[in-house]
């Protein structure tokens, strides 16, 4: 299924907001729960079913203890804990998880297709698009860093957390700045920068799986603010 | 008429004293193919970027002189302007990529300079099909062998129709056969009349390409010769100046393409290999990760069942690029979690987390491996028994002793490569591991990895080093064995020796 990167961004901005508000009453809870079986969804169309079978116990496990266990009169060092294990998994993860598969499945190119669609300025875009390009790359390095500390034997830093941060963190850095360094001279080189408006090569177009599901996630979230707010 | 004018040019760069440069006039015609040649640090890429722009607009230092490109005053002149004049292939294919998928890198430089989409469409057609991308279009830059993002780095400079086209380095991370495409490349380029600069360190496959060859030394333009005057120089005058060969011998390449099929182990001690199999295509998975086995047949990157490797010898591991050298390294070192080989060394049997113990990889970047902020913590990271008297033992037969205090990012490469070397040292591994540890690295450079190994070796350490640099195999290696497609397809005593 290819989306519309418009489509995606609409996707991310709903689910984080539905899956970050506060849901009070039966009908509020619904639809969140609805919005969070996306991430699902799109971890399963990525063929990462055990991710998505993990995800999906832990967010059950984490509905049932928000629900029927802690309440706000909760006390004691379990509960908070547990507190803080349920907003993570239910707040943030459905975010986090629609961001990471809208960055595995969007080409640069259409990603800055849209945004000259959305009439973004130049300048925001490509900024963005770096950051985008970034990602796979602070993976890669971090990767083989991991790999150099294994070898060397010094996974947990010899025992102390300050250094197993230090070892991950400095050549990470070095790396990355040397990379984006070097990737800026050669951006430059073939022309990014100019005062010429970039023009696109992908010519995007919404299609009938873009227009349903943004009139689902319209359909949401007017429901969820109209229950949430005015009811 | 000439396109190309540096004149009275001195440079430094700011802070540092390397790649400065000395008083260059150089005047390049049109149509030109110069090669730039000489050790690093002697001012080759400083001239490649005096030429792109990159110095002063993005270099910055003191510079003088006047530079001139195909009728821009380059001092005057804004980078991007200079992007359908002057086009630039770099040296490393991992940081000069923009897109993530091989088609937009194509078209992004059209698209910065705001062509029409038909246009930009032509031209894309047009490089794919001078080039013969097409099995390369479409995909991930992270999922490309070295070879092919080297050529999608070319293809994406042609898109944009420079005049003028600066390679810097560009063979450093390519096997022979992507060579041999590379240099297709350039003679297409040439043919369509193009003014190219070259820097190069690897010398044999443009020996019929160049009008001019141009040797630097310590930021001066030492010697200059013709094309003909360069394909005659004899071996032992190439050696004087430091260079790698101009010709290579025939046999020497058909090792290395790996033509040959012949197994030969004679050593009296051999290092067994069992069950190695790995693939990077991961079976979609609910709950159990599986394991590869021998049946996944063509899904493996990695099948070898069993090998015999001597002992205590310097082997190099020969292939084309993408094939299963690093795959083969990892997996032997235990870094690949999911496969599940064992090594026999001594009547001992080592698998799983354990090989990690046996064996020691220094990897291709080594910016990579390095930790601490001294180099003599660490050379006792690696050790597990702190001693300083050996780590001092260490440094000095590396000659590192006068920086153990230095922090390890302040050394140039070669000494950074050094500080690895003593690590894998200090850690006693009996089997060493190198990734192509001469990619980018001129002669003399390469002469010392070369001795290092040797030094290795006669400690009894087991050394296999993953190389595409005929020069290292004739240098040090002892044994040359062949990867293809993820098999050991053979084995052999290096004839050199």
């Amino acid at each position: 299924m290819r989306l519309d990167p418009r489509t995606k961004l609409f996707m991310v901005f709903v689910v984080s907001l539905i899956a970050m508000m506060s849901a009070t009453t039966p009908v509020l809870w619904v639809i969140r729960i609805i919005i969070t079986l996306i991430p699902i969804v799109l971890l399963i169309l990525e063929k990462k079913y055990s991710s998505a079978l993990r995800f999906f116990l832990a967010y059950g496990i984490a509905l049932v203890l928000l629900l029927f266990f802690i309440s706000e009169n909760s006390e004691g060092i379990i509960a908070s804990l547990l507190i803080g294990y349920c907003g993570i998994v239910v707040q943030f993860m459905p975010a986090l998880i629609t961001a990471w598969y809208v960055i595995r499945t969007t080409k640069i190119g259409e990603f800055m297709s849209c945004m000259q669609k959305m009439h973004i300025p130049d300048g925001i875009a490509v900024s963005l698009a770096v950051v985008m390009r970034f990602f796979p790359t602070i993976k890669e390095e971090y990767s083989s860093i991991n790999d150099a500390m294994r070898m060397r034997g010094v996974m947990l830093g010899g025992g102390n957390v300050l250094r197993m941060f230090e070892f991950r963190m400095i050549p990470l850095l070095f790396s990355c700045v040397n990379i984006g360094e070097e990737l800026s001279a050669a951006a430059i080189t073939r022309g990014l920068g100019g005062e010429t408006k970039r023009s696109s090569l992908i010519e995007l177009k919404l299609g009938l799986a873009d227009y349903l599901l943004m009139a689902f996630l319209t359909a949401a979230t007017v429901i969820f603010v109209m229950y949430k707010y005015f009811l | 008429m000439s396109i190309i004018d540096l004149e009275n040019v001195n440079f430094q760069y700011k802070g540092s004293r390397d790649g400065s440069l000395n008083n260059i006039n150089l005047h390049i015609e049109k149509g030109q193919t110069v090669l730039l040649c000489g050790a690093s640090g002697s001012g080759k890429t400083s001239i490649i970027r005096l030429i792109n722009g990159l110095i002063p607009h993005y270099y910055s230092g003191e510079l003088e002189g006047d530079i001139r490109v195909a009728g821009h005053d380059i001092k005057q002149t804004e980078l991007h302007k200079l992007a359908g004049t002057v086009g630039t292939v770099f040296q490393n294919p991992r940081s000069q990529f923009f897109s993530v998928d091989t088609d937009g890198e194509i078209v992004f430089g059209p698209e910065n300079i705001g062509l029409e989409p038909k246009e930009i469409k032509a031209r894309l057609n047009d490089v794919v099909a001078e080039m013969d991308l097409d099995e390369i279009l479409g995909r991930s830059i992270f999922n490309l062998s070295g070879g092919q993002k080297q050529r999608i780095a070319c293809a994406s400079v042609a898109a944009l129709l420079p005049d003028v086209i600066l390679l810097d380095e560009p063979s450093s991370n390519l096997d022979f056969d992507s060579i041999e495409l590379l240099r297709g490349i350039i003679m297409e380029w040439k043919r369509q009349g193009k003014t190219i600069v070259i820097s190069e360190h690897r010398l044999w496959y443009l020996k019929d390409a160049v009008d001019r060859v141009i040797y630097m030394e310590n930021g001066k333009m030492a010697r200059e010769w013709t094309g003909d005057e360069f394909n005659s120089l004899g071996e032992e005058e190439v050696k004087t100046y430091k260079l790698r060969p101009v010709v290579l011998e025939e046999e020497l390449i058909r090792d290395i393409l790996g033509d040959s099929t012949s197994y030969f182990c004679d050593a009296d001690e051999a290092i067994e290999l069992k069950d190695f199999f790995f693939s990077y295509k991961k079976h979609p998975y609910l709950i159990f990760k599986k394991h590869f086995k021998e049946s996944d047949g063509d899904l493996l990157n990695l099948n070898i069942e069993s090998l015999k490797i001597p002992k205590g010898k310097i082997i190099a591991l020969v292939g084309p690029n993408g094939t299963g050298k690093s795959t083969f390294l990892r997996c032997l070192c235990g870094l690949e979690r999911d496969c599940r080989g064992k090594i026999a060394v001594d009547g001992k049997i080592y698998k799983g987390r354990d090989r990690l113990k046996i064996c020691y990889m220094v990897m291709q970047d080594v910016n990579h491996q390095l930790f601490t902020d001294s180099v003599k913590s660490e050379v006792m990271l690696s050790m597990k028994a702190k001693d300083g008297k050996r780590c001092d033992e260490i440094l000095e037969c590396l000659g590192l002793l006068e920086y153990k205090d230095t922090h390890p990012m302040a050394l140039s490469g070669g000494q950074k490569q050094r500080v690895a070397i003593a690590s894998a040292i200090a850690s006693d591994a009996e089997i060493m591991l190198f990734d192509e540890p001469t990619s980018g690295l001129d002669y003399s450079h390469m002469e010392k990895v070369g001795e290092l190994l040797k030094g290795l070796a006669s400690m009894g350490a087991s050394v296999i080093v993953s190389t595409h640099d005929p020069e290292l195999i004739s240098e040090c290696c002892d044994y040359v064995l062949g990867i293809k497609h993820g098999k050991a397809v053979y084995l052999k005593k290096n004839k050199e020796l």
